[in-house]
């Protein structure tokens, strides 16, 4: 390894990207392959390992380069892998498809059609990324990146111009004029409330104590959303320089990144990031030669919802239980070891540079009047594209859904999204042309949260949703608090009895009173929303709850106790298959005789309906199935 | 002719030849006639069943000697079982040992700490809890309090493969709870529990961060995507013939 000198002035910094540059042939094939963990998960490594052996086998390895890179986004076709020069997308590749694509694409530059993506309403073949539906809508400002970069190269970020804008900040700005170009940006905190981050830094800044602190918060631990973490994974650089142009506006000298454990990848890029930073004197004492210094440690999360609020934050990095406690005085004025502190969002601080490169006025045309930007959301749920989608603010509902996000799965009716995770609320479909920003989400009752953003279709059952997210927010309350730790037990009490069958018609008042003292009374804001998609359903899904308890009835035949799985005798052939899987062997019937399920003995597991290749399973609710009638012989039908 | 005859008798028994070799070896070493073996053989007899003697039976004081024996070697069966686990938590006291001085002993790296234990050992047992506390200088309370807080960390040992279902909100509405379920079943054990062959952690996580997938589960870090229950039992029965081999 070429050992890496430290870089001493602007002028430094300038020169070693043109030197970078100067050194990269554009003529070079490159092969850019994904390994953040949606990519992983489906087999990434075995693709990699692949065209490695298959570049050796043709002598080429010293040509062509490997590129581990972060996430696209659009991890429902992974492995995704890119051909430089040319541009050439590839989805879907397996390791077995490695060797045509070094003779053909590589050394022939030719396309392969096939591993190209395939538009869902047309069957056609697209070439360019901009045309692929997922990707023509959006606006990437921060993830464009994740495909030209090694997170584990720092040249790579300086090759795009990266530590730029710090180097142009610490010669050519006052700290002052840093905190006005943000607040003028009107950043705002991507991490749910929507705080201007501009205010946040100023209050910091202004608040007696030394030493001040910046805080990174990467504990994304709402299910469901995963933006930060393939920010963190994929370009580790953009968040430090993000975080020290912070520090120096605030005029703090010491930094925290708070990763959740269970990003390892994130863990193990930031420190990596971390480590060059300091080598090439962009980050530690005196960065730049600028007489500005500033220190990084990285705090691990060990797993807990709870700890991502700003005061139990600070807490778990004392070293003590992340454990919320009573913000009389905001965290931002007496927050770490009673120090100011300045607690952002990772992609509120990802947005940090892009403002100080191109301007405020430049930042606030992008976006809506009150939110400026770009916002990531993962679209996920039952939508035909699945993965990360950035956008401006403002754009509707409807286009993230059915423009981005393709539509319904299996062509089956929409029912609601649900925004902000166990904080948010459920949006139903008359509000689908809402402009999604901080302010029109709040107005509809749920939040933009973090951007968790989930589909939920005919099929999704209201009740049980909600119940998933009381159910996951008993577990995550700290139990510092009476509302939560009671309340929230309570609501879930009453939910479970709802999707059992038991409900009773008073239920509903009590949960909107529970709800009601929740909002109240709770010390954090883990308890202040937890409300809010209990409030949010019983509002827009009404008839959920009272088809549950009045007919018990589960419309989306979703809860267990309300539904049963039935043989369609006119649709039975007869096939074994179900018989074979079930687990509870509740099924009886042979070759040519139609199939019958025992309802005493079904434990409704729902794997006959899985496996059953004529649709002859269906789900029955209220769970009163016709008699059964045992040993009908099968009519099969001619086609 | 009449030499030959000898060996095979013995005061006009016929003798195997194992105990003709014993006889002989009798002859050299100790040096007994022929009569003198007879007599003595005679003594052993009676003392065995205790006839005419004072003495307890030599069956019995035999029978007591051989209880003794076993009882001496499950105690030291015991002790070896105790050194080497005194040995082993003397490993780990080092190893925690080398992880607080890699934090500098500083008593705010507690969660760090704890997290290298248990990415380690798979489990923070009470003897490290005990010596974290002395080398950090903080309370047990404390510490008890912060490993039982977080869901990373587990205060019983794990099994050798940690399967993790995603019950994230993406994968609740896509059938997670039923995989969940599908594994329960199978393994009859519930979220959270080992299996009692100590083969299979079963643990339900809130997000694994491939939501696209759903729904998910993990397997010692090996992703299993778009699941249905059916093929749970599949998968996980290969691990179950891995599991005996190791």
């Amino acid at each position: 390894m070429k050992t890496v000198g430290r870089l001493n002035s602007p002028a430094d910094l300038e020169k070693r990207q043109q030197e970078i540059q100067a050194k990269r042939d554009p003529d070079r094939p490159i092969v850019a392959i994904c390994v953040s963990t949606g990519c992983n998960a489906l087999g990434a490594q075995k693709v990699m390992e692949a065209f490695k052996t298959e570049l050796e086998k043709c002598n080429k390895a010293g040509e062509v380069e490997i590129r581990q890179t972060g996430c696209l986004g659009f991890c429902e076709v992974g492995p995704r892998v890119i051909i430089y020069p040319g541009d050439i997308y590839y989805f879907k590749v397996k390791p077995e498809d490695v060797p045509e694509v070094v003779s053909k694409s590589i050394i022939g530059k030719q396309v392969i059609e096939r591993l190209l993506y395939t538009d869902l309403v047309t069957g056609k073949k697209i070439k360019k990324l901009e045309d692929v539906p997922f990707y023509k809508y959006q606006l990437r400002l921060l993830l464009e990146d994740n495909a030209k970069i090694n997170p584990k190269k720092i040249e790579d970020y300086i090759a795009l111009g990266g530590y730029s804008a710090l180097s142009k900040v610490l010669f050519e700005m006052k700290p002052e004029q840093v905190l006005e170009e943000v607040k003028k940006a009107n950043l705002r905190g991507r991490g749910g409330g929507g705080f201007p981050a501009g205010r946040k830094w100023e209050t910091t800044r202004n608040a007696p104590g030394e030493p001040k602190y910046v805080l990174v918060n990467c504990d994304e631990g709402d299910p469901g959303a995963f933006m930060d973490r393939a920010l963190m994974e994929g370009n580790p650089h953009i968040i430090l320089e993000g975080l020290i142009i912070g520090a120096y506006a605030i005029g703090a000298s010491e930094g925290f990144i708070y990763v959740r454990e269970e990003y390892p990848i994130a863990v193990e890029n930031m420190a990596t990031a971390l480590r060059h930073a300091e080598e090439h004197g962009l980050l530690g004492s005196n960065i730049l030669g600028s007489g500005f210094s500033f220190r990084v440690r990285i705090h691990r999360g060990a797993g807990a919802f709870v700890s991502g609020e700003s005061s139990a934050l600070m807490s778990a990095i004392e070293g003590m239980v992340g454990e919320p406690r009573p913000k009389y005085i905001h965290t931002s004025v007496k927050g770490l070891w009673e120090k100011p502190s300045c607690l952002n969002n990772v992609e509120t601080w990802a947005n940090v540079p892009l403002i100080t490169r191109r301007g405020a006025d430049w930042f606030r045309s992008v976006g809506t009047k009150g939110s400026s930007g770009t916002k990531i959301f993962s679209l996920v749920g039952k939508v035909n594209n699945t993965g990360l989608v950035e956008v401006p603010m403002g754009i509707t509902l409807r286009d993230l859904v059915y423009k981005i996000g393709g539509g319904i799965r299996g062509g089956k009716k929409f029912k609601a999204v649900q925004t902000g995770g166990p904080s948010g609320g459920f949006i139903p479909e008359r509000y689908l042309d809402l402009p999604v920003d901080f302010d029109e989400l709040t107005k509809v009752g749920s939040m933009m949260g973090s951007g968790g953003m989930i589909v939920l279709d005919e099929g999704t059952c209201i009740v049980d949703v909600t119940r998933y997210y009381t159910n996951f927010l008993v577990h995550e309350s700290c139990g510092k608090c009476i509302p939560c730790r009671e309340g929230l037990r309570q609501i879930l009490n009453i939910l479970n009895r709802i999707c059992d069958g038991k409900g009773k018609e008073e239920d509903l008042q009590t949960l909107e009173d529970l709800s009601e003292l929740l909002r109240e009374t709770s010390l954090c804001a883990l308890g202040t929303t937890a409300a809010n998609p209990i409030i949010t359903s019983l509002t827009h899904f009404r008839e959920e709850y009272e088809a549950h308890i009045k007919e018990k009835h589960c419309p989306a035949k979703v809860c267990k106790a309300l539904t049963a799985y039935y043989i369609n005798p006119d649709k039975c052939q007869a096939c074994l298959i179900c018989l074979r899987n079930c687990p509870s062997k509740a099924i009886s019937g042979e070759k040519d005789t139609v199939h019958v399920i025992n309802q005493e003995k079904c434990i409704r597991c729902g794997a006959c309906y899985e496996v059953c290749t004529f649709k002859a399973v269906e789900k029955i609710s209220p769970p009163l199935p016709p008699p059964a009638s045992y040993g009908v012989k099968v009519i099969r039908g001619k086609k | 002719m009449k030499k030959k005859q000898d060996k095979q008798f013995f005061v006009g028994l016929r003798i195997t030849d194992e105990q003709r070799s014993l006889l002989s070896k009798i002859q050299r070493n100790a040096g007994l006639s022929k009569t003198e073996i007879l007599l003595k053989g005679l003594e052993v007899i009676g003392e065995y069943y205790s006839l005419g003697l004072d003495r307890p039976p030599l069956s019995l004081e035999l029978k007591k000697l051989e209880e003794e024996a076993v009882h001496h070697a499950e105690t030291l069966k015991h002790i070896r079982r105790r050194e080497d686990a005194l040995k082993e938590i003397i490993r780990e006291l080092r190893d925690i040992d080398s992880i607080v001085d890699k934090y500098g002993g500083d008593a705010s790296a507690l969660i760090q700490i704890l997290l290298d234990i248990q990415a380690k050992y798979r489990w923070v047992s009470k003897p490290a809890m005990i010596w974290i506390s002395e080398r950090l200088g903080v309370p047990m309370s404390r510490i008890y309090h912060t490993a039982t807080f977080y869901k990373v960390l587990s205060l019983k040992p794990q099994g050798l493969h940690m399967i993790r279902v995603c019950l994230g909100t993406a994968c609740h509405v896509r059938g997670g709870s039923k995989i969940m379920e599908t594994v329960e079943r199978i393994l009859n054990v519930k979220e959270g529990e080992t299996t009692t062959d100590g083969l299979f952690s079963v643990e339900g996580v809130n997000c694994l961060g491939c939501c696209a997938l759903g729904p998910v589960m993990t397997i010692d870090g090996e992703y299993y995507g778009g699941l249905k229950s059916a093929a749970v039992e599949k998968i996980l029965s290969n691990y179950m013939k891995s599991g005996e081999k190791a």
